[in-house]
C-alpha cells in the first residue's frame, strides 16, 4: 500500500486535479504538497523577485501560500480527513520535485500549466519529471 | 504600380510600429502600472510621448545603419521586398506580443534586414558583425553592472528609496480635469516620501520609453527610409504615430503578460534594472548599433538576483548587521553524527537556498527563448527572398 505521496502543485487547474485524484486513488496515504517558488519566467522577474526580498523564506511562503490554501479547498471538498504536508522549494520545477521524490512512494503530476508562455520558458514539468523521477509517477490529465 | 507599393509598405510599418508600442509598454510602465500608481492609459500617453521623443532626437542614428549601413546597396530595398521585410518583423513581433514571448524588436528587424542582404548577396558582414558583438556584449555589461549592484549595494539603495506599492483604491497618480488646468491629484494618506518614490517609478518608465524610441523607431522605418522615397522627419512622425496606436491597444495585453513578470521584482528593483539597461541602450543607439532592450534588461534583472543571491554570509556579514542565509530547510538538512561546519564556511548543497534561483542552464534556456521571435523573422524572411522569386533579384 502506498502511504507516503507527493503531490506538485501550482496554480492551475491540472494540478488541482492531480491532488483530487491522489485523495481519491490513496485515500490513506500521508499526501505531501510541494510548491516550487522562483520558476524561471519571461524576464526572470520572478525568481530575481524573490531572491531580492529582506526574508527569503517569508516570501516563499507568500507565495506559496495561495496555493497551500486552495489545497486544503480540495480535501475539504473531499471531504477526507486526510494529513496534509506542504513543502516549498526553489527553482527549476522539474529539478526541485525530481530532487524530492525519492523520500516519496509516488508522485503524483498534472500534465501540463496553462500558457504558451510558461511552458516556452519552464518546458513540460510533467514529462521531465515522469523521464527522471526515481519512484512511480502518475499523470493526471 | 510603385506609389501603391509604397503606400502598402508604409502600411506595413505602421504594423510593425503598431507591435513595438505593444512589446515596449510592458517592460517600461510594468512597474508604475502594477504597483497601482498609474492608469493603463496614463501609461499609454507618457510611453508615446517619450517614445517619440527618443525617436525624432538619436533615433535617425540607427535608421541610417539599418537602412543604409547594414546593406552594401540600399537599392534592393525596393517597394515589394519592404513590404516583405516588414510583414516578417511585423509578423513575428505579433506572435511575440500575442503569446507573452518578449522580444528583442531590434533583433528581429535586423534579422530580418538582415536576411534579405544575405539572400542578395549585399549583406554588409563588417557592419553586422559589429551589431553581433554588441548584442553579445551589452548584456554581459548589463549582467556585470546590476550583479555589482545586487551585490555591494542593494540594500542601500532599497533603504534609501523606500516606496511600497499601493494595493486597491485609486491609483497614486491621476490628472484632475475637473477644473480649468488639469493638475496632478495624489492618492490619500500618500506621504512626501512616496509620492517622491510615485513619481521615481514613473520616471523610470519615461526614460526607458525615451531609449526604446532611440532605438526601435528604426526597426519600423529603416527599409523605406532605405528607399530614399520618404525623408526621415516624416517618417518618424508616422511611425512614432503607429508606436501610439499600439500603446493605446496591444499594450493592455503586454501589460499583462511581460508586465506582470516584471510586477514581481520590488520597485526598487525596477529602478535599477531601468536605469542600467536605459544607459546601455540609449548609448548604443548614439553610436549607431540597434540594441537588444529585453535580452539587456533580462540580464540585468538576472544580474541583480543572483549578485544579491550569491553573497556568502560570513561572520564579518553577520556583524554588519547583514542578514544571514535563510533557508526553508535549514531545520531538517542536518544529519545526525555529522560534525557542524565552521560558521561561514558551510556548503549548504542540500539545501535549498536563493542560488538555486539562478541555475545557469535556466536561465540560458529563458535568454534562447527571447530569440525565438527574431529567428522567425529572420528566418522567414531569408527563404522567402531566397526561393520566392518574385523580388526580381
Amino acid at each position: 500500500m502506498v502511504s507516503r505521496v507527493l503531490v506538485p502543485m501550482e496554480d492551475s487547474e491540472m494540478s488541482d486535479r492531480a491532488l483530487e485524484y491522489a485523495l481519491e486513488v490513496y485515500p490513506d496515504a500521508e499526501i505531501t504538497v510541494l510548491h516550487v517558488v522562483g520558476e524561471p519566467s519571461q524576464m526572470w522577474g520572478h525568481a530575481t523577485g524573490i531572491a531580492l526580498a529582506d526574508d527569503l523564506e517569508d516570501a516563499a511562503e507568500e507565495h506559496a501560500n495561495a496555493v497551500f490554501d486552495r489545497a486544503r479547498e480540495i480535501v475539504a471538498d473531499a471531504s477526507g480527513d486526510v494529513d496534509l504536508e506542504t513543502a516549498i522549494e526553489f527553482g527549476h520545477p522539474a529539478r526541485a520535485i525530481i530532487n524530492r521524490a525519492g523520500d516519496y512512494e509516488t508522485v503524483v503530476i498534472g500534465t501540463h500549466s496553462g500558457s504558451i508562455a510558461n511552458r516556452i520558458f519552464v518546458g513540460n514539468v510533467a514529462e521531465k519529471v515522469f523521464r527522471s523521477s526515481p519512484v512511480p509517477v502518475v499523470v493526471v490529465r | 504600380m510603385t506609389e501603391v507599393l509604397l503606400i502598402v509598405g508604409i502600411l506595413v510599418a505602421i504594423f510593425v510600429g503598431f507591435n513595438i508600442g505593444g512589446s515596449t509598454t510592458g517592460p517600461a510602465f510594468g512597474p508604475a502600472v502594477g504597483a497601482n500608481v498609474i492608469t493603463k492609459l496614463m501609461a499609454a500617453g507618457l510611453m508615446s510621448v517619450f517614445f517619440f521623443l527618443g525617436a525624432i532626437t538619436i533615433g535617425p542614428q540607427v535608421v541610417e545603419t539599418l537602412g543604409g549601413e547594414l546593406v552594401q546597396d540600399p537599392s534592393i530595398f525596393t517597394t515589394q521586398s519592404n513590404v516583405a521585410v516588414l510583414f516578417f518583423i511585423g509578423g513575428a513581433l505579433f506572435i511575440g506580443n500575442y503569446a507573452g514571448v518578449p522580444a528583442s524588436t531590434s533583433m528581429t528587424a535586423v534579422g530580418a534586414i538582415a536576411a534579405l542582404g544575405l539572400a542578395t548577396g549585399e549583406l554588409d558582414w563588417a557592419v553586422m558583425g559589429e551589431i553581433v558583438v554588441w548584442w553579445i556584449v551589452a548584456p554581459i555589461i548589463g549582467f556585470w553592472v546590476a550583479g555589482v549592484v545586487g551585490r555591494y549595494f542593494y540594500p542601500r539603495i532599497n533603504a534609501w528609496i523606500a516606496i511600497e506599492g499601493n494595493d486597491g483604491g485609486r491609483e497614486m497618480i491621476t490628472i484632475d480635469s475637473s477644473g480649468f488646468v488639469p493638475r496632478f491629484r495624489f492618492g490619500e494618506n500618500a506621504t512626501q516620501r512616496e509620492i517622491t518614490g510615485a513619481f521615481a517609478v514613473v520616471g523610470i518608465g519615461c526614460l526607458m520609453a525615451f531609449s526604446s524610441g532611440t532605438s526601435n523607431i528604426a526597426n519600423a522605418i529603416a527599409p523605406i527610409y532605405g528607399t530614399g522615397d520618404v525623408d526621415m522627419v516624416p517618417l518618424i512622425l508616422i511611425g512614432s504615430a503607429a508606436v501610439t496606436v499600439g500603446c493605446f491597444t496591444i499594450a493592455r495585453r503586454t501589460l499583462d503578460t511581460l508586465g506582470n513578470d516584471i510586477t514581481n521584482l520590488p520597485l526598487t528593483a525596477a529602478i535599477v534594472v531601468a536605469v542600467v539597461a536605459s544607459a546601455i541602450v540609449i548609448s548604443l543607439s548614439i553610436i549607431g548599433i540597434p540594441a537588444s532592450f529585453v535580452v539587456v534588461a533580462t540580464m540585468s534583472i538576472i544580474g541583480l538576483g543572483w549578485g544579491r543571491a550569491t553573497r556568502t554570509t560570513t561572520l564579518s556579514g553577520v556583524r554588519a548587521g547583514e542578514e544571514t542565509r535563510v533557508s526553508v530547510g535549514a531545520l531538517t538538512a542536518e544529519e545526525e553524527g555529522e560534525q557542524s561546519p565552521e560558521i561561514g564556511e558551510e556548503e549548504p548543497e542540500d539545501i535549498p537556498k536563493a542560488s538555486d534561483l539562478f541555475d545557469p542552464s535556466t536561465t540560458a534556456r529563458v535568454i534562447l527563448m527571447q530569440n525565438v521571435v527574431p529567428a522567425i523573422s529572420t528566418v522567414g524572411a531569408y527563404l522567402t527572398f531566397r526561393f520566392i522569386p518574385i523580388f526580381g533579384f
